[in-house]
């Protein structure tokens, strides 16, 4: 009796995590669904890709679309723009939130609680309400349309200084006593004894930022206006209109699509362990 | 003995006044762009939100409170502030909820874990412009994906984005698509973090798997849980590349919500000190709702 309730309790299990693979299965599947739609419509004939029902594969790969794509607008420039302005942004973020960061666990000072609580805040409040100021300081400035705009009014992120701040408070204690006793100054302690030991924390929100301003849309959509400075969500969505005007090309936007999400996927998929852990080890202590 | 005390208590304020000036120095570099793009602009939304000013004119008058009033008197208004409320709880509730459910599924030794977590997630990285657009086609109504996929279960064929009233369902579903990944690994984290001998004293007291999810998991995960819903309303108030690629606020304004309002109105209007005004009530929807989920938290969420 005994035997046999535990053998159906075997059976239950093994029941219930086949039901468990079959279901994340299928929800992986309807996640990726769109990549692989993407690449696969990118890769079809303007008549194949309106055929009604629609056809997984294409008779023959037109790899030629990618080509036609790359060629009709100048995806270079926007790919460069974007990565030109993402990477000088995080790395002023790694400068603004080290020192920041320091400032407010490793010194004294009678303003540091309010400053943290006032960076906390502006982390709750929807950044909707600066757009039309920030637009307009930024116009006083002479910087619509600049790389220098783009990248100066994004040059805090308060994430970041959350981040590299919990980390900062488990740096022990005796190791930057014995530092200051070497006669270190706060400036060399940061970048050589604090930088080094939290350096995870600063690779996770390097990436997680640098993906978040490639993918930046509405704001640069706002302060941009030439096509030579366009970045890539702004040079996508112009395509996108652009060869929607006559006839939908599908087959090219499609292209073009790819081409703007692949070095995210890749880049996620190499370091996809940064972002992971990242991502859930934040925000919640705090 | 004294004189040395002094001179002791003497380098400890120098030091001290030291400090501080290290201390601003650090602060600077992160303050000053902070002031300039965030809280100047927090503070000059509010004056501005009381003019007429249209971005070109060297002059403006003071129109207090009449922004917000026509605003209040406009029955669009009302359409906009609802088809935020909905764009908000449909975006926000199923990603926390299934952010949880897939996060409870996966938290098991599961073969092949990490790879459904990777590929759950990967949405998430991906730039919204892209994927709207690729969305929109898959949701086109004559040769779309999804049609297809209803015809062979029989369902009737949609119009989705052409019409008003499946045009929210298609970006608050797109919406969702990108965020649940992100759910899930918070909960993951948070799950990960619950002693296995909780669950192993609930299993010799025989509790089943319903009672462990009421008593043990969920009041557990519930820092989580506000976390993800403040985060996730404050991310729904300012949603706007899918609306833009996929609907454009239309059809017929269906899905035109504040923040998209505010957009039409400053760059397109170019009307600065209404659009200010709808950005105050903007920040306004989103200081009501943080309360809401702290006042919420006090009773509900407990902390190990």
């Amino acid at each position: 009796m005994n035997k046999k309730n535990l053998k159906l309790k075997f059976y239950k299990y093994n029941i219930g995590k086949f039901f468990v693979q079959i279901f994340m299965a299928f929800v992986s599947l309807v996640m990726v669904t769109p990549f692989l739609w993407m690449f696969l419509s990118a890769l079809k004939t303007q008549q194949e890709i309106r055929a009604f029902p629609p056809t997984l594969f294409p008779d023959t790969a037109m790899w030629f679309n990618f080509i036609e794509t790359w060629t009709s607008a100048p995806f270079d420039r926007y790919i460069f723009n974007s990565f030109f302005t993402a990477t000088s942004i995080v790395i002023l973020h790694i400068v603004t939130t080290a020192m920041f960061a320091y400032a407010i666990t490793q010194l004294t000072f009678k303003t540091r609680g309010f400053l943290f609580g006032l960076i906390m805040a502006t982390y709750m409040l929807p950044v909707a309400v600066t757009y039309v100021p920030s637009y307009i300081i930024l116009a006083r400035l002479g910087w619509l349309d600049s790389y220098q705009g783009i990248i100066f009014s994004n040059s805090v992120s308060v994430f970041a200084i959350f981040l590299a701040r919990q980390s900062f408070l488990q740096v022990p204690r005796e190791m930057v006593d014995a530092a200051k006793v070497d006669g270190a100054g706060h400036w060399h302690i940061l970048w050589h004894v604090f930088l080094p030991l939290t350096k995870p924390i600063f690779i996770t929100f390097g990436l997680i930022n640098f993906v978040l301003m490639y993918n930046n849309y509405l704001w640069p959509l706002m302060i941009i206006r030439s096509r030579e400075m366009y970045l890539i969500t702004i040079g996508l969505r112009q395509f996108f209109i652009e060869q929607g005007s006559y006839g939908v090309k599908w087959p090219l936007i499609m292209a073009a699509s790819t081409i703007v999400v692949t070095p995210l996927l890749l880049l996620f998929f190499v370091a996809q362990k940064w972002f992971i852990k990242g991502i859930g080890g934040t925000g919640i202590k705090g | 003995m004294k004189t040395n005390k002094n001179s002791m208590k003497q380098k400890f304020t120098e030091k001290l006044k030291n400090e501080k000036m290290v201390a601003f120095g650090f602060c600077l570099p992160a303050l000053i762009p902070l002031t300039v793009f965030w809280i100047g602009p927090m503070i000059f939304a509010f004056y501005l939100s009381l003019t007429d000013w249209d971005f070109m004119s060297k002059t403006y008058n003071i129109v207090w409170l009449r922004n917000y009033y026509s605003l209040f008197q406009n029955p669009e208004f009302y359409r906009t502030l609802r088809n935020t409320l909905y764009f908000t709880a449909g975006s926000v509730i199923p990603a926390v909820l299934g952010g949880l459910l897939l996060a409870i599924m996966l938290n098991r030794k599961l073969p092949g874990r990490n790879l459904y977590r990777t590929l759950i997630f990967s949405p998430w990285i991906t730039p919204m412009v892209a994927m709207a657009i690729v969305w929109s086609w898959m949701f086109n109504p004559s040769s779309g994906l999804v049609n297809y996929l209803f015809s062979l279960v029989n369902l009737p064929a949609l119009p989705w984005a052409s019409s008003s009233t499946w045009a929210m369902p298609v970006v608050i579903i797109v919406s969702v698509w990108r965020t649940l990944g992100w759910a899930m690994v918070f909960y993951l984290v948070a799950l990960d973090g619950i002693p296995d001998d909780i669950y192993d004293a609930a299993r010799i007291d025989g509790v089943n798997f319903w009672s462990k999810l009421r008593y043990i998991t969920l009041p557990l995960v519930s820092p989580t849980t506000l976390f993800l819903s403040v985060v996730l309303t404050v991310q729904a108030l300012r949603a706007f590349d899918q609306i833009d690629i996929i609907t454009q606020g239309g059809p017929a304004g269906a899905t035109r919500t504040l923040l998209y309002e505010y957009y039409q109105t400053a760059f397109q209007k170019f009307n600065a000190g209404r659009a200010a005004s709808i950005g105050v009530i903007i920040l306004l929807i989103a200081s009501v709702f943080a309360l809401i989920q702290f006042w919420l938290s006090k009773k509900y969420v407990h902390y190990q």
